[in-house]
């Protein structure tokens, strides 16, 4: 599903990466981790063509994303879901309208939309908050409309950047249990996360990257 | 579709939001659009003058005094057949000297004295107005000059070069005055649309990493620039309308000579104002949208 092959990516000449080489599987859960500024943001960027790399292959399903045209781009991310690290809700939309978003950039009849949002809002528990703007949710409650966001479209794939980052524990566990049921129903779902707590016992993959490397690859 | 009804309802939501720099730019569009349609209404009253006098326009062809009746009756069927000449008039010496008896009035004892008529007769000839260029009545009157029996021709040379000069400068200034319009139009809707994407940019940064195309992302500021410019320039043939009745109603109240002499703009000119207004928005919002980048 996921396919970085001796993948190089430098900013001004100072390397993020140097050749790096790994796979995640169709349908599997992962983790990438690493100190801050090991290049954890970078990577889910490169799989979502918000940055290129400077040598190397990147396959995403049946896109070369390295070799990707601009024009070509919006079809590879309508197939993937992204939890941002700073939410990115629009302050000028509620919660319902946020999630719908990502529907109506697909092209969905409105009373698709309507039910499908509906459905996730319930689903994630924050159907009583539909019609509320971002700004009056708590962090917990932005972070799962994030999510709601992403997974409303039934992507190939859910990226997540520091998706428990701003949260406390018990929010943290709502979070990661919205992922597990996610990956459940066959979604490829990749975190980003420097939060040992949050892999550790899953018995998933986890990406050590330090020093423009993967250092270790582990099931947790 | 659904990506248009998407659009729709976005842009009316901006242009709600928005409604201040909305109105201002629709205000500032009209005043152009309005601008462009007084010019209009003046140009083609200026053409409509140009052209009424242009019909007016006549060679004056003096025949030799000896000619014989038969090569002035072979003449005269010259120009009836002539494809640029539109009209033929002739006028004999004793038609020519009851002119002039006509015109000095109770001084035409001066003519009574004169013992033969001294006037020659002469052919009034009345050019197609689609010949009035200087050069080409300039052309015709030489040709005409060197056929047998001719004396002389006169014609308004001077002022038909001036009419062409006044009739050339409207049109340029009517090029000059469109283009300028067209690009205060274009750039009041830039700066306008170029204000909303700056505004929304994060806006617009969260669509591009959902997947939204160009076209989705561009669709609602091209509808928000149709609304400005469509708007505005409805605004504007209603303005150049009034100002045309009100100053119409005035002039035929001091001169109601004039009143058969106004042209209007015909109606379907206003009715282009708008989608003029609206196709140069629409340019200026593709130019302060840019080209999208992911």
């Amino acid at each position: 599903m996921i396919m970085f092959d001796e993948v190089t990516k430098a900013y001004e000449k100072e390397h993020v990466f140097k050749n790096i080489s790994f796979s995640i599987g169709t349908g599997e859960l992962a983790f990438i981790t690493g100190p801050s500024g090991a290049g954890k943001t970078t990577l889910l960027k490169l799989i979502y063509g918000a940055e290129g790399p400077d040598s190397g292959q990147i396959v995403v399903g049946d896109w070369v994303v390295s070799k990707l045209k601009q024009k070509t781009i919006p079809s590879l991310r309508q197939n993937i879901g992204v939890v941002f690290q700073d939410f990115r809700l629009l302050s000028n939309k509620t919660v319902f309208d946020n999630v719908a978003l990502a529907l109506s950039i697909h092209g969905r009849h409105h009373h698709e939309i309507r039910e499908r949002v509906n459905a996730v809002l319930k689903e994630i528990k924050l159907i009583h908050k539909a019609n509320v703007f971002p700004q009056y949710l708590s962090g917990g409650e932005q972070q799962r409309a994030v999510i709601a966001r992403a997974m409303v479209s039934k992507p190939m794939i859910l990226l997540a950047d520091e998706p428990t980052g701003n949260l406390d524990p018990g929010n943290a566990d709502v979070v990661m249990n919205l992922f597990r049921d996610i990956n459940a129903r066959g979604t490829t779902v990749l975190i980003a996360t420097h939060n040992e707590g949050l892999y550790r016992g899953t018995g998933k993959r986890v990406f050590f990257i330090n020093n423009k490397y993967i250092e270790k690859e582990y099931t947790a | 579709m659904r990506i248009l009804r998407y659009s729709f309802q976005n842009a009316i939501k901006s242009i709600w939001r928005e409604k201040w720099l909305n109105l201002l730019a629709v205000l500032s569009v009209s005043i152009g659009l309005s601008i462009l349609g007084a010019f209009v209404i003046i140009t083609l009253n200026l053409d409509s003058v140009l052209h009424r006098w242009s019909k007016s326009f006549g060679m004056v062809v003096y025949m030799n005094r000896e000619l014989s009746r038969e090569r002035e009756d072979a003449l005269e069927k010259y120009f009836k057949q002539d494809a640029d000449v539109a009209g033929v008039k002739y006028i004999s010496k004793e038609q020519a000297l009851k002119e002039v008896r006509q015109v000095l009035g109770s001084n035409a004892l001066i003519v009574d004295g004169v013992e033969e008529n001294p006037l020659p007769s002469s052919f009034e000839l009345t050019l197609k107005s689609e010949l009035l260029e200087p050069a080409v009545v300039k052309n015709k009157a030489a040709q005409i000059k060197m056929m047998s029996g001719v004396e002389e021709i006169q014609y308004g040379e001077k002022w038909l070069s001036s009419l062409n000069t006044v009739s050339g400068a409207m049109k340029l200034g009517a090029v000059f005055l469109g283009f300028g319009i067209f690009t205060a139009v274009t750039f009041i809707t830039y700066s306008t649309i170029k204000i909303f994407f700056y505004r929304r940019r994060d806006e617009i940064e969260t669509l591009k990493l959902l997947g939204a195309t160009r076209s989705f992302i561009r669709i609602p500021f091209m509808i928000e620039a149709f609304f400005i410019g469509f708007i505005g320039g409805v605004i504007g043939a209603l303005a150049t309308y009034g100002a045309y009745s009100f100053a119409s109603l005035r002039i035929v109240e001091f001169m109601p000579a004039m009143k058969t002499n106004i042209a209007p703009m015909p109606l379907s000119a206003y009715a282009l104002i708008p989608f003029c207004g609206a196709v140069m928005s629409i340019i200026g919002s593709l130019v302060a949208v840019g080209k999208i980048k992911y």
